[in-house]
């Protein structure tokens, strides 16, 4: 309640906000001021083919272009809603299976050369280098390659006429400069300086990056698109929570990316501060173990049962645990999406909240109440582990949330937390009962033939519940080749459907995170998919400015 | 002298040489490697792949005698949590962590010191108490807990410190030379103090005892029969004295700080020599973690060593071995 | 910490010495041994006590987080659990690492002390020199590279680790104790007399080795408490369904503003529970302390002093 109510004066405290600005306008330039982001976790590599952690991303989505740029719907068939960016427009084969980028003559690299047709054909061919090893190689999987018709037209071939082929090339491939990556072998770009200090074609341009401390973009005045409105962007490295919010409290931070119910609550009544709720394409869940994870050829002893896992969905008050991690702001599982995806559907069936219902299955399956109370079948115990990040604290209050819900089934739960890179290792090794895991989806449903299709069951692969129905893989590959929006929609829809009856997970919540920001900053539109998607158009009024959002564009002193 | 020397010094290869192994397996024995990082979209294949390009899929063996020549020849590795070559993210480390653990060590023994005196001065009364009631106080504090409370104390409802972080973010690289030094200041204060206030109740307690050994020597006897004041017997003749172990303490204490201010550094976000060991730790940083346990283990035995140099060049009693 | 960070600094300051006059008072003393009995009580029988089960969760949604009530005297934390039948819980679980993981500490580096002092020669110098080494690892270090490389530890596995890297300081004292004791003149009489080693050990060096033992082995409880709180702050110590009052203090500190009662109650006791330990401690050290070493021994090197 309270906080539905912070949103809304937050809300309307912007809209006063936003008619002091168009006053100001008038007044003076939008463009100035410094925005500081505190930040849990350092950037990785600073190249987007390699960039792998949320920083990283952040950081190359602002120095580096796309050829074209996704709508905020994020529409992925076609190019419908598509906007210009280093191409100025584009033209499509008859066969549609190439189509022919024009580039901005405009468009400069930050050190001041132009953008050429043969850093397309350089980029795509390094995509899809195997030595580079990006991690975006199955996303491009239909792009065959670039060629350079003129200096300012390039050419990209596709294998298949797709209905994604465009949002494979313009969503998944950032261009970058052939004439300063050329001579460094694709293998060595991971620990090259480049990777450092990337220059791209965006309207930020990088600044500068102490690891673990600081990350400093500055606008480029120069570009083809027109400078960034703000001066500069500085991420701080903060890994305690407490004290990066503590520095958003004291000014000494604007944006605060992740907060807690109490943290929000403490904002209450705070007139620099608001709520900074954005959206995601990451769900979060339960996963089970299809699997005997000592003899994978096997199923799972428990698990191996759909109604096992039916009646463990059905006792488990989701609504209840979501009101209590996230109090108000948090946003429930439809169903194995997370609502922002285009083919997001928010009447799915469900197992209902029905514990009756649930003790009945599985006293009817055999596992029966033991003098503890505790549930066995035939000498086994009815008892588990879940594994759980302990990086993730949600995850981790979860955890705990269900071992008690289901202790009160007579499923014993033992929470099994440990330390990313360890939990990653028993994904991989498929060495788990259950697990509450995270995945992440681009705009398009193409992610779930990695993550729930056949194709990536096997060991190795991303499907590390193991679970695998052909109809499932045949409706999700009707909706990837359907041409017509709604008939992709209702296939992928029919596919989500089957996933959710056959029940290899608990489908948890949508994670939306909600963030705090200082009320001096403007924002633009948050894209579902990446907040920071128009940071360029953020601004800070200048009556609103503080010093150090009037230290200009100067150059630092030494 | 010079032998006992290059003879502490053999050792002390052979202990970090010991412990970088045991290190090396213990680490590698974990599950989860520098590329199991969370990252939800990077398949397993493309992990192995890049596991492979750094030979981390190359048996214990190779990997071990590589990583050692390679030491040996100045080469550290890359740190794949810190985007840069080992030798450049402890050579950034470093000398934040030397900067708070000294101001903090010289802070505390100088609070030490004199809160001893007034103790040892004042016994029996209540100011002697008080002093050594609130000393047991802060003996008792977990570190992380005073980092914490000075934190929200002088960070958030009395913001007169900034709440972590070494210098300004933004303005530092735009200030003058004289308020960059402000600056830093003002960003050391309370992590120093931190570290300070617990180890000072620490230092007390030890150079109280000192001093309540030496008092009733003769020589104390002696200074008191000539008609001295209290004050300077204890000035002059009785801390003079104490004072010889507590250089044994120092060389103790600089390396047993780093301990403290693993929980400081984090709490404070100061990326120092503490914060990068257990972020390595976290992030399977293999080169990482094994030069940070190294350096780490350099600061006890260069601590122990200078104490025992200083001790015997401070004690003519021991100068004539 | 000053317990983590200066364990160093504790190994030299429950060395033996001659203490001049008490530390503490005697009304301190006293209070510290109430303390210590009533803790000592809540520890074995206070579950019993209160009807709500530490990890049983009431209502997640309606009783998340209240204030202190008569229901729930010290309110109820993010879960909807009774933080008193919590706190009763962790007074306990603290409690039984730091005792468990100090005796581990003092068998192993008495046994360690008085063979090494005892057998002097080479087995001596070879022994010191392993402790020289693995004292050159800080131990938070050290702790938390074991802990958080195989999280979750199990209970007793978190003991023993606390325990078996408690040791070192208390092996170098006792190991200069039993080198003295070795020579004094009823041990060797006893030798003459053709007693075996185990047994002049056993009975004419162990028992003057104890006193100090008994020193550093009350401080280490405060030490370890401490310590265990500081890897739960790092979310490597003791975890639910055992948890300590370091891991209730680490679930709650990020309510700390709007549900200071979660974290209040077990960081008070904790703290009492130290400063009871170190009080106890420095009295124990007043008491016993007279009849230890001679003279410049006090003096004793940090480092074995090469012969």
């Amino acid at each position: 309640m309270r906080f539905s109510l912070l949103l809304a004066s937050a809300a309307s405290l912007l809209t006063l906000a936003a008619c002091s600005e168009t006053r100001q306008a008038a007044s003076g330039s939008p463009d100035g001021g410094t925005l500081v982001i505190a930040t849990p976790t350092d950037a990785d590599v600073l190249l987007p083919p390699l960039a792998a952690t949320q920083l990283s991303r952040e950081v190359c989505d602002q120095v580096f272009d796309h050829l074209a740029e996704i709508g905020d719907s994020l529409q992925t068939i076609g190019d419908a809603g598509f906007t210009p960016r280093l191409a100025q427009r584009w033209d499509w084969a008859r066969d549609s299976l190439s189509i022919a980028f024009h580039i901005d003559p405009k468009a400069r690299w930050h050190d001041g050369q132009p953008v050429r047709a043969s850093d397309v054909r350089f980029t795509v061919a390094l995509y899809k280098n195997p030595k580079l090893a990006s991690p975006f190689t199955p996303q491009v999987a239909n792009i065959d390659s670039a060629s350079v018709r003129d200096s300012l037209t390039a050419v990209v071939w596709f294998h298949q006429r797709r209905p994604e082929a465009f949002y494979d090339i313009a969503y998944q491939v950032a261009i970058l400069p052939e004439h300063l990556l050329r001579d460094i072998a694709p293998e060595k770009l991971m620990t090259s300086q480049f990777a450092r200090h990337p220059v791209g074609t965006g309207r930020f341009r990088f600044a500068r990056w102490d690891a673990g401390s600081r990350l400093e973009l500055v606008a480029d005045t120069a570009n083809y698109r027109g400078r960034a409105h703000l001066d500069r962007v500085v991420y701080t490295i903060t890994p305690d929570n407490n004290t990066g919010f503590t520095q958003l409290l004291s000014g000494q931070a604007d944006l605060f990316e992740i907060t807690t119910p109490d943290q929000l609550a403490q904002l209450k009544g705070n007139a620099k501060v608001r709520a900074f709720p954005y959206p995601s394409l990451q769900y979060a869940f339960m996963g089970f173990n299809l699997h005997d994870p000592k003899q994978p050829a096997r199923p799972h002893p428990i698990f191996g049962d759909a109604r096992v896992r039916r009646a463990i969905s059905m006792a488990l008050d989701r609504r209840g645990m979501l009101r209590n991690v996230f109090d108000t702001l948090g946003a429930i599982a439809y169903g194995p999406f997370p609502r922002s995806l285009g083919s997001a559907d928010t009447t799915l069936r469900l197992p209902p909240f029905d514990t009756t219902h649930a003790a009945a299955l599985l006293d009817s399956l055999g596992w029966k109440r033991g003098a503890d109370g505790m549930r066995a079948r035939d000498g086994h115990p009815l008892a588990f582990t879940l594994q759980v990040p302990t990086s993730s604290r949600v995850r981790m209050t979860y955890a705990t949330l269900i071992q008690d819900q289901l202790r009160r089934l007579g499923i014993t739960v033992d929470i099994g937390g440990m330390q990313f890179p360890e939990f990653m290792a028993h994904q991989d090794a498929r060495d788990f009962d259950a697990s509450l895991n995270a995945y992440s989806t681009d705009p398009s449903p193409g992610g779930y033939t990695q993550n729930w299709g056949s194709g990536g069951a096997h060991k190795g692969g991303s499907n590390s519940v193991g679970y695998s129905n052909p109809v499932f893989d045949a409706l999700l590959d009707s909706a990837l080749t359907s041409f017509d929006p709604a008939r992709a929609r209702a296939y992928a829809v029919r596919a989500y459907q089957v996933l959710a009856d056959d029940a290899p997970a608990v489908w948890l919540y949508d994670v939306l995170t909600v963030g705090a920001i200082s009320t001096r900053i403007h924002t633009a539109p948050l894209r579902a998919d990446e907040w920071w998607a128009h940071l360029a158009d953020w601004t800070i009024p200048p009556a609103e400015r503080i010093d150090r959002d009037r230290i200009g564009l100067g150059a630092a002193k030494p | 002298m010079a032998r006992r020397l290059l003879a502490r010094l053999g050792q002390a290869a052979v202990v970090l040489w010991v412990v970088l192994s045991a290190v090396f397996l213990l680490i590698h024995a974990a599950p989860g490697d520098p590329f199991s990082f969370d990252a939800p979209n990077i398949s397993p294949a493309i992990r192995a792949q890049w596991r492979a390009a750094f030979g981390y899929d190359r048996p214990l063996g190779e990997q071990y005698v590589r990583y050692l020549s390679s030491a040996l020849h100045g080469d550290l590795g890359y740190s794949h949590s810190m985007h840069e070559p080992v030798r450049d993210a402890l050579a950034a480390a470093l000398p934040r962590t030397l900067l708070l653990m000294g101001v903090a060590l010289a802070l505390s023994f100088a609070l030490g010191v004199w809160l001893a005196l007034v103790e040892v001065r004042y016994a029996g009364t209540w100011r002697a108490r008080l002093t050594h009631r609130v000393a047991l106080f802060f003996y008792s504090l977990p570190d992380f807990w005073l980092a914490l409370v000075m934190l929200m104390a002088f960070a958030y409802w009395l913001p007169l410190f900034p709440a972590g972080g070494i210098v300004d973010p933004v303005l530092h690289d735009y200030m003058s030379p004289g308020r960059a030094l402000l600056d830093l200041l003002r960003h050391l204060v309370l992590p120093a103090l931190t570290l300070t206030l617990l180890s000072a109740a620490a230092i007390l307690r030890y150079q109280r005892s000192e001093l309540l050994e030496v008092l009733p020597m003769d020589f104390v006897r002696t200074a008191r029969a000539k008609g001295l004041d209290e004050h300077t017997v204890l000035r002059r003749h009785v801390l003079r004295n104490a004072l010889l172990p507590v250089i044994t303490l120092l060389g103790l204490a600089f390396p047993a700080l780093l301990g403290g201010a693993l929980f400081v550094e984090k709490v404070f976000a100061w990326p120092g020599m503490g914060y990068l060991a257990a972020s390595a730790i976290d992030a399977r940083d293999y080169p990482l973690v094994l030069a940070s346990v190294v350096v780490g283990s350099c600061m006890v035995i260069i601590g122990n060593l200078a104490a025992d140099v200083l001790y015997r060049l401070a004690d003519p009693r021991l100068r004539r071995q | 910490m000053p317990a983590t960070s200066l364990a160093a600094i504790r190994h030299e300051l429950t060395r033996p010495r001659r203490a001049a006059a008490p530390l503490g008072t005697a009304a301190g003393t006293r209070a510290a041994l109430a303390a210590l009995i009533v803790l000592g009580v809540i520890a074995i029988v206070g579950p019993y006590l209160w009807h709500y089960r530490p990890t049983a969760q009431l209502d997640i949604v309606a009783l998340k987080s209240t204030a202190p009530s008569w229901n729930h005297p010290l309110g109820t934390d993010r879960f909807s659990r009774d933080v008193l039948a919590r706190v009763l819980f962790g007074t306990r679980i603290s409690l039984a690492i730091a005792i468990l993981a100090v005796l581990v500490s003092a068998t192993v580096g008495t046994t360690y002390g008085v063979v090494a002092g005892y057998a002097g020669g080479w087995i001596d110098a070879v022994l010191m020199r392993l402790i020289d080494a693995l004292l050159s690892v800080p131990r938070v270090l050290l702790l938390i590279a074991v802990l958080a490389l195989w999280n979750p530890v199990p209970l007793w596995g978190l003991i023993l680790l606390i325990g078996l890297t408690g040791w070192f300081g208390v092996a170098r004292q006792v190991r200069a104790q039993a080198l003295a004791v070795r020579d004094r003149d009823f041990a060797t009489a006893a030798r003459a007399l053709g007693a075996p080693p185990w047994l002049v050990a056993w009975r004419h060096v162990l028992p003057n080795v104890l006193s100090p033992v008994i020193i550093a082995t009350t401080l280490a409880v405060g030490d370890v408490i401490v310590l265990e709180a500081g890897l739960s702050f790092l979310g490597i110590g003791a975890r639910e369904p055992m948890p300590s009052l370091g891991t209730m203090f680490q679930d709650a500190v990020a309510q700390s503003v709007t549900a200071w009662w979660a974290v209040f109650s077990p960081g008070i006791v904790i703290v009492v529970i130290v400063m009871a330990f170190n009080t106890l401690g420095d009295a124990l050290r007043d008491a016993l302390d007279p009849r230890q070493l001679p003279g410049h021994a006090m003096h004793e090197h940090p480092e074995p002093v090469d012969a």
